[in-house]
């Protein structure tokens, strides 16, 4: 395998931690967003509605990772 | 000798140097937040920020897509205030339906690349809604408001009104995200786009499918605007 590409994998990796660095943003946010003038909710609700769409996501990403193929050799020809 | 012959048969993606990854996703997010904030200034009925979403998810791959949606998104937060974090997941959402739908073809024709432009604003809307209505209240400060307010104004239901008004918005926006990312693509050398499965054409088409398609955007705008 040659180290200087990347497929596949290393695209859904990414998008991996791509969604657990928004998932460790949303806590601050939930607050800022609650301290809004025009937002009638709470920072809990705010953040449980987050954590439920992120983890559809990451349930999707697992998906992604399943269906992916990630035959190297084949893939480096 | 049968791994050749499995290999004729089910081309895979090729793999992609990591400098031409590295170099395109920041480029990606910057034209999408670049387009964000043009959208904010100039206080237009759209988002203009999911352009850069479009093109990684198609020449990268879904996720790649979805990591310069995340990127995006968060970048956006620290320079516009936390409204725009939740919509992260919206521009994932896109990035999904771009790549996935060029990974399995759905995109080669004309007419396809539209609809494939129609469903992303639909899922997108769907991911929206939800967060316009039990976090926002049904109102960020978008254009889209107006109409908000319209539709709330002839007595439908605060999940309705949103739901269309972002629909609307959101129709325009992907249709013209959509083509200026097929113009960019096009533009781009081809042996660096040798993944994306969208509509070849050649010559002056190169120039007026995009401009059709963004026109046809731009259509559905002045209709959102008559409504409003």
């Amino acid at each position: 395998m040659n180290k200087k590409t990347v497929g596949t994998k290393e695209g859904l990796a990414f998008g991996i931690i791509a969604l657990g660095v928004l998932m460790a943003f949303m806590p601050s946010a939930a607050q800022q967003i609650a301290d809004l003038e025009f937002v009638a909710s709470e920072p809990f609700p705010i953040l449980l509605g987050a954590t439920y769409v992120l983890a559809l996501l990451v349930i999707l990403a697992g998906v992604g990772v399943l269906v992916a193929k990630f035959d190297d050799k084949e893939e480096d020809e | 000798m049968s791994s050749e012959v499995k290999t004729k048969a089910a081309p895979r993606r090729k793999r992609l140097p990591l400098t031409y990854v590295v170099a395109v996703v920041p480029v990606a997010a910057a034209l999408n937040i670049v387009g964000g904030q043009i959208n904010t200034v100039l206080k237009l009925p759209t988002f203009l920020d999911m352009i850069g979403t479009m093109v990684a998810a198609v020449i990268l791959g879904p996720w790649w897509g979805a990591l310069v949606g995340v990127i995006t998104n968060v970048v956006s937060s620290f320079i516009s205030g936390p409204i725009g974090l939740p919509f992260a997941v919206c521009n994932v959402a896109g990035a999904l339906v771009w790549g996935y739908a060029n990974i399995w073809g759905w995109a080669r024709k004309n007419w396809s690349f539209f609809l494939v432009n129609v469903l992303v604003a639909f899922v997108v809307s769907l991911f929206a809604v939800p967060i316009y209505v039990f976090i926002f209240g049904g109102a960020t400060g978008h254009f889209a408001d107006v109409m908000t307010a319209a539709f709330l104004g002839m007595g439908q239901n605060l999940i309705v009104s949103v739901f269309s008004s972002n629909i609307l918005v959101s129709l325009a926006d992907k249709i013209i995200s959509g083509y200026v990312g097929l113009a960019i693509i096009e533009a781009l050398p081809e042996n660096l786009t040798s993944s994306a499965r969208l509509p070849k054409s050649e010559g002056l088409k190169r120039i007026i499918i995009p401009l059709v398609g963004v026109l046809i955007g731009v259509a559905i705008i002045l209709l959102f605007l008559a409504i409003a």
